[in-house]
């Protein structure tokens, strides 16, 4: 799972724009929190600091590849990953929640098929299980889009479907090791989701109200 | 504006709707204004700007496809 050098370089680059990226959105959503008491943003918070942590961790193990001294254990690829995993499963439990708010039925879940758990290895499953849970919340988005006409909301099911092609190509790169550029396909498919994902954060900025609350 | 016709609007009890309005006037979210026979309530600075705050976060949240 080794890309050449420079690739490497690109994409740790890209990986801690994740990092900034998800660690944005979750400081609006924590302020959210603090100000407005909204469950439903403690776990978009949460969501968002999990997948921060994913990126760093996978960011920091692809730096000790590029730097010779710095020592990484073969686990902290599966920690980043369980992260990154855990991340998307927040996301996807906000909107199970939803589902059993609205008291509507949440199928969407059984329509998708597990693609593979065949594979012992834990890499394959937690790649497997991202895909699942951002495939649900692309779903859920696209529902939510469908009710209440918000241009953003597509626009965040347009970013969270990269995200989750980003997982679907990973897990693919864990089939197909010699083909170096799935690696980097991956993360870019990712980093223009979270990309995506930015733009609330920004309009959030913009708006009358400061990150701290005030107007 | 008086309890009644804040129970016609919120379409809640006369318990439920006092509990809530005692709520909010302790936060500070609502001005009790004591009359001779009923008070009234209006909204107050904290509460407008609450409000204004509330509206941002659930434009924020809804981006994401979530309800507050």
């Amino acid at each position: 799972m080794a890309l050449p050098a420079g690739m490497e370089m690109i994409s740790d680059v890209l990986q801690f724009i994740g990092v900034f990226v998800s660690f944005s959105i979750a400081y609006v959503a924590y302020r959210g929190v603090r100000r407005i008491h909204s469950s439903s943003l403690l776990r978009l918070t949460a969501a968002f600091v999990f997948l921060g942590f994913g990126f760093a961790v996978e960011g920091f193990v692809g730096l000790s590849q590029v730097i010779p001294n710095l020592p990484f254990p073969t686990m902290a690829v599966v920690a980043g990953l369980l992260f990154e995993t855990t991340g998307y499963f927040f996301l996807a439990f906000s909107h199970a929640l939803d589902v059993m708010m609205s008291k509507r039925m949440g199928v969407a879940l059984l329509i998708f098929p597990v693609i593979s758990f065949s594979g012992a290895q834990l890499i394959d499953i937690l790649s497997t299980l991202s895909f699942y849970f951002v495939l649900y919340g692309v779903v859920e988005t696209l529902y939510s889009y469908a009710r209440t006409r918000k241009p953003d909301t597509l626009l965040i099911a347009v970013g969270l479907a990269m995200i989750s092609l980003g997982t679907f190509v990973q897990w693919l790169s864990l089939l197909y090791l010699n083909v170096d550029v799935l690696l980097l396909l991956q993360i870019i498919m990712k980093e223009i989701g979270l990309l995506i994902l930015f733009i609330p954060v920004l309009n959030f900025a913009v708006g009358r109200v400061r990150l701290d609350g005030t107007i | 504006m008086g309890v009644t016709t804040l129970l016609r609007k919120g379409n809640l009890s006369y318990t439920r709707m006092s509990k809530l309005l005692s709520e909010l006037v302790g936060s500070g979210l609502l001005l009790e204004l004591n009359g001779d026979k009923i008070s009234k309530y209006m909204i107050s600075d904290k509460g407008t700007e609450f409000l204004a705050v509330y509206h941002q976060f659930e434009d924020f949240a809804q981006s994401f496809g979530l309800k507050l």
